[in-house]
């Protein structure tokens, strides 16, 4: 039973890099050998695979004499095998690793499943040992293993295909492989990560390609794999120099999609945490092709509906911007308001906090760019008739840099938002919106009683004047529809081609 | 109306209330744009609106999605045809910013005038806008580039044919993904107004460098373009370009890849001829419909009925009957409902033969589906059922079915079935249905959603169509009349709604005798929304009743619900005797 299951992992593994792995032939006519021995013990040998393990631990050392170095048994444990051969046995266990099993049906291959397991701990302890300098080979091997586990595609997304709204609060879909997959990732990750790996061998190895099909993993459901894959993304990104602009290009691809075509990425949040380290590196002053990734990528990502998922990160991102180039507040800002939220209150309130994080760090100069733009948003915030978008917008004043922003300036914001407040003093439903309003009227009339009693009349005369300029707009339109209507019609097959196409 | 005689400043119009903070205002003006260049005239359209607009996209996507609307329909009031090109810039603008939805409008409009626009125009203003867009520095301009070549092409003289080629060559290997995905998807369009000379030598190329491509989604697009390229290519280039692509996807480790594939088999079968179909595109299919990927599975299902079509019968008999028997017992409800919805044509492809004897028990075991949507699916396809397996067998199987779904717990799956009700009805026949599912149609009048009972009511009016008044009179009036007694107000507003959509099918001298005397009592009801809907159900009675009657029994009823205390009923019943008068005075 034994020898069958080795022969069976030797010759899928071998079956599948043929090419690639100049040790199999030698390890065909070994295995004969290693047949020979267990088949002495194969008695004795229950279906524990424990005790396999054990049995063949023991007489590993007798049976494989250390001149058999090619088609050394890849079951052996490292400490169990001289330094010399150690190497030779990572690739042999490496490429055992390169068998996936279908772990939809937990059925098939126990054994042979709970046997890779072992094996994947033990090459993760052997990496992070970090004892001997790895060989060309053997971290070609760990890539292809790394690739081959890896690189796999999700299954439909059934929440969202099947019934819609119905079944929101479903569990995300896991992998059934993730024992495996999480040894993997481990690995891979001590591997980046480790000393004794050079740098300029594995990034022959681990080139475009690879970073690409890793990227795409970002989609997957499970959390714990997208924190796995945003840790080695970030080590990725800071020891392999040459792939740096690559990376930021292919994520910012990743970026456009989600937001310009399918709205649909689980990963954008952790790719954005990667992104908001990046940007701190950034270097001084900042290159026009990073501040083309603020304009043309960060700020639209604040437009899909599911921005609640990554605002954290996204605002974290614009900020380190901000503070890297304080001059970039301004455009920062326009795009906000550009993108400012039409229907959902959620995202609103999130925006008004995003507003409040920027205008922290933001100079007097800056904040007086666009001070009119914002005002005007803020002041519809204000009398929002959700209480949560209202009572966030009131709560800037609590801010004292804000405050501290908008005194100076107050000719110009106190006109903006007066018409505002004196509607929630007027009719706002909600009691708290309420008293917070009358708390800033108050904090505003305070500070410029003459400013705000000149409001205050200049509302009353654009009031009455709004009803009349509304009737004007109507009698206007009116007019010029009635004189176009006694037009003849431009020439004569054209209203009926308009009509037509509408 | 004093200012009557002001002149009339349509461009100032526009102008201040597109600069008007409240967007709808914005909106409004940009909707009528239209009415503005009429009143403007032609050329000052040309000379004044068109360069405002072409300066003015700075605005919401809103207000430019409109605009890129309505300059798709703007040839006439520019002046025509020849003038089409002077609307070129604006769109050109609106091809490159962000948002999606606006730079596919605007490529929609300018092919729309392209279409229309003279050859020797297109080639001296459209090929350098579209050049331009290639060349765009932003990938959007290069998006909105690739759904325009197919426009320009066959007009252009061979020079420019060939850079054209070469430019959309270029965009198809461009760095951007997005780029290159709208170039997949725009393929199939420009090949088809290439030469079949350049088809092979520039287009084939292109399409195999997008298989290719190392992002999935590059590739998915390319699959999707490739039962229309196979179209447009000779049968043998088909087979030797196209059916290898199409093989290697069916087998592609992504389930979208093979989705997509599975989706476009049956187009590119008739692309490739009945010999490749049957050796290498029937093999790729079964394997599809086996796939362990239940999505696939269900793209497959859904054609499973026109591949049978193309195939000999006897083929499909003995290598895609035994899939379809497969799939009748999917662990994926989706997959057995896919199939459910198709299957029914297979029987005439089959023969009788085959049909009674291997169709017909998938049939049934799809009909006793535990599953709604799959029973449904095999309903609403009742007509063709019953072709195949005559009524009697139908009536046993189906009725079962019927019942359980007529109380579903899902109300949209009782509403389905309703909606067959009528079909059911004429397929069955009276007697049939006198025994089995009148009580049905009786018990839906009291679910407890609205839609239902809505429906209901209305099932109820197109029996009484079916079948005629006289057995209406027997079959449902009396039930009706019962019900209008119902202790809950909502049901005896579901009475009075099915006797007034009655009323008509069954005639003048019925709804005096049995109707009318209902709804007059129902008119003393405690409830005043009962009591408007008497109003209401009164006021569309008033045609069909004749002049005595309504002057005798419907007025009175009238005139005292207009003395109501509630507002509403006093305000239906005015409403309907003033209908009665206007009925009076015009006899």
């Amino acid at each position: 039973m034994w020898k069958q299951f080795v022969r069976k992992l030797q010759k899928k593994s071998s079956k599948s890099d043929a090419i690639s792995d100049p040790s199999c032939s030698s390890r065909s006519k070994d295995s004969g050998a290693s047949g020979d021995s267990i088949q002495k013990t194969s008695g004795s040998n229950a279906a524990s695979n424990r005790s396999a393990t054990a049995a063949v631990k023991r007489m590993s050392s007798a049976v494989f004499p250390a001149s058999v170095v090619a088609g050394i048994e890849p079951l052996l444990s490292f400490k169990d095998v001289p330094n010399q051969e150690k190497q030779n046995l990572f690739i042999g266990k490496l490429n055992l690793c390169c068998v996936v099993f279908d772990f939809n049906d937990p059925s098939k291959n126990p054994v042979e499943k709970d046997l890779k397991h072992q094996v994947l701990v033990d090459l993760v302890e052997y990496v992070s040992a970090g004892t001997a300098k790895f060989s060309e080979q053997a971290i070609a091997a760990s890539c292809k293993m790394f690739a081959i586990n890896l690189f796999r595609v999700f299954p439909p997304n059934n929440r969202s295909s099947s019934s819609g709204g119905e079944n929101e609060d479903d569990e995300p879909s896991f992998d059934p492989a993730w024992p495996h997959l999480q040894l993997v990732y481990d690995l891979l990750l001590k591997f980046i990560a480790s000393s004794s790996v050079d740098a300029k061998i594995v990034k022959k190895y681990v080139d475009h390609s690879f970073i690409l099909r890793l990227l795409d993993l970002f989609d997957s459901e499970d959390p714990r794999e997208r924190d796995c894959l945003k840790t080695i993304l970030h080590r990725i990104y800071g020891k392999f120099m040459v792939h740096r602009p690559f990376i930021r290009k292919a994520v910012s691809n990743i970026f456009c999609r989600f937001v310009f075509e399918s709205e649909r990425h689980n990963g954008i949040a952790e790719m954005l945490e990667v992104f908001g380290s990046v940007i701190s590196g950034f270097a001084l002053p900042l290159k026009e092709e990073h501040k083309m990734f603020l304009w043309r990528v960060l700020i639209p990502l604040h437009k899909p509906k599911a921005v609640g998922v990554y605002m954290q990160q996204l605002t974290y991102c614009v900020t380190q911007f901000i503070e890297k180039d304080p001059k970039l507040a301004s455009t920062v800002i326009r795009g906000l308001l550009k993108y400012w939220p039409v229907t959902s209150s959620q995202k609103e309130v999130m925006f008004l906090s995003e507003v409040e994080e920027i205008l922290e760090s933001t100079s007097m100069v800056e904040f007086q760019k666009i001070m009119v733009p914002l005002f005007q948003r803020i002041g519809s915030c204000l009398s929002s008739s959700h209480f949560q978008v209202a009572e966030r917008a009131l709560f800037l004043w609590n801010n004292d840099r804000i405050v501290s922003l908008i005194a100076p300036n107050r000719q110009v914001i106190l006109p903006c938002i007066f018409p505002y407040l004196e509607k929630n003093t007027q009719t706002h439903w909600n009691q708290a919106v309420l008293n917070v309003t009358l708390n800033v009227r108050k904090m505003l009339s305070e500070m410029d009683e003459e400013l705000f009693v000149a409001c205050q009349t200049k509302f009353e005369e654009e009031e009455q004047r709004r009803a009349a300029a509304g009737e004007m707009r109507r009698i206007t339109w009116e007019r010029l529809e009635t004189a176009v209507a006694a037009m003849k019609p431009v020439s004569g097959y054209i209203p009926v081609l308009v009509s037509n196409l509408r | 109306m004093a200012m009557i005689d002001e002149p009339l400043y349509p461009i100032a119009i526009l102008i201040d209330e597109l600069k008007n903070e409240d967007i709808q205002l914005r909106l409004n003006s940009i909707r009528r744009l239209s009415t503005i260049a009429r009143a403007l005239g032609e050329e000052r359209t040309r000379k004044e609106l068109i360069p405002f607009l072409s300066e003015n996209n700075d605005d919401d996507d809103e207000v430019l999605l409109v605009m890129a609307e309505e300059l798709g329909v703007f040839i006439p009031y520019i002046g025509g045809v020849e003038y089409a090109h002077v609307l070129l810039p604006p769109l050109e603008t609106l091809c490159t910013v962000e948002e999606t939805c606006v730079r596919e409008k605007a490529v929609e409009s300018l092919c729309r005038i392209g279409t229309q626009m003279k050859e020797s125009d297109l080639v001296d203003w459209f090929v350098p806008l579209v050049k331009r867009l290639a060349a765009g520095e932003w990938f959007t301009a290069r998006v909105s580039s690739c759904g325009l070549f197919h426009i320009v092409y066959s007009s252009a003289p061979d020079l420019v044919k060939t850079e054209l080629r070469s430019i959309y060559g270029q965009l198809c290997q461009d760095d951007m993904p997005m780029v290159r995905r709208s170039a997949a998807s725009n393929l199939g369009k420009f090949a088809s107004t290439v030469e079949q000379g350049h088809l092979k030598a520039d287009i084939i190329p292109m399409f195999e460098d997008l298989t290719k491509d190392d992002q999935d989604s590059v590739r998915l697009l390319a699959v999707e373009g490739c039962a229309a390229l196979g179209k447009l290519l000779e049968s043998q280039d088909c087979i030797t370009h196209i059916l290898p692509v199409i093989i290697s996807f069916s087998q592609d480790k992504s389930w979208r890849v093979r989705y997509m594939v599975a989706n476009q088999l049956y187009e590119l079968c008739e692309a490739v001829g009945p010999e490749s179909t049957r050796t290498d595109l029937m093999p790729a299919y079964v394997r599809l419909l086996r796939d362990n990927e239940a999505e696939v599975r269900i793209a497959a299902a859904g054609k499973v009925t026109k591949f049978c079509r193309i195939l000999e019968p006897q083929l499909a008999i003995q290598h895609i009957l035994p899939c379809v028997k497969e799939l009748s017992s999917d662990s994926s409800q989706h997959v057995r409902s896919a199939l459910a919805s198709v299957i029914m044509g297979m029987a005439p492809v089959l023969g009788k033969d085959a049909t009674i004897e291997q169709l017909l028990p998938i049939f049934l075991s799809l009909l006793k589906d535990e599953f709604p949507d799959v029973r449904l699916n095999i309903i609403s396809k009742l007509d063709q059922v019953n072709q195949v397996i005559g009524v009697d067998l139908l009536s046993q199987s189906l009725l079962p079915a019927i019942v359980e779904l007529a109380e579903d717990r899902h109300w949209r799956v009782r509403l389905a079935i309703i909606e067959y009700i009528p079909l059911l009805a004429s397929q069955l026949g009276v007697g049939f249905f006198n025994d089995e599912l009148g009580t049905l149609c009786m018990h839906w009048l009291e679910d407890k959603v609205y839609s239902i009972r809505d429906a209901a009511a209305n099932n109820l009016k197109r029996l009484a169509e079916e079948f005629g008044p006289d057995w209406a009179l027997q079959h449902i009036i009396p039930q009706i009349m019962e019900k209008i007694n119902n202790p809950h107000y909502l049901y005896r507003m579901t009475i009075l709604h099915a006797i007034s959509l009655l009323a008509p099918v069954m005639g003048s001298e019925i709804t005096c005798q049995k109707l009318l005397p209902v709804i007059i009592t129902a008119s003393k009801d405690r409830v005043p929304n009962i009591k408007f809907n008497v109003a209401k159900v009164l006021q569309s009675l008033i045609p069909i009743l004749q002049q005595p009657v309504v002057e005798q029994t419907v007025r009175p009823a009238l005139v005292e619900l207009s003395e109501d205390p509630d507002v509403d009923v006093r305000y239906f019943a005015s409403q309907a005797l003033h209908a009665c008068d206007s009925v009076m005075m015009s006899t």
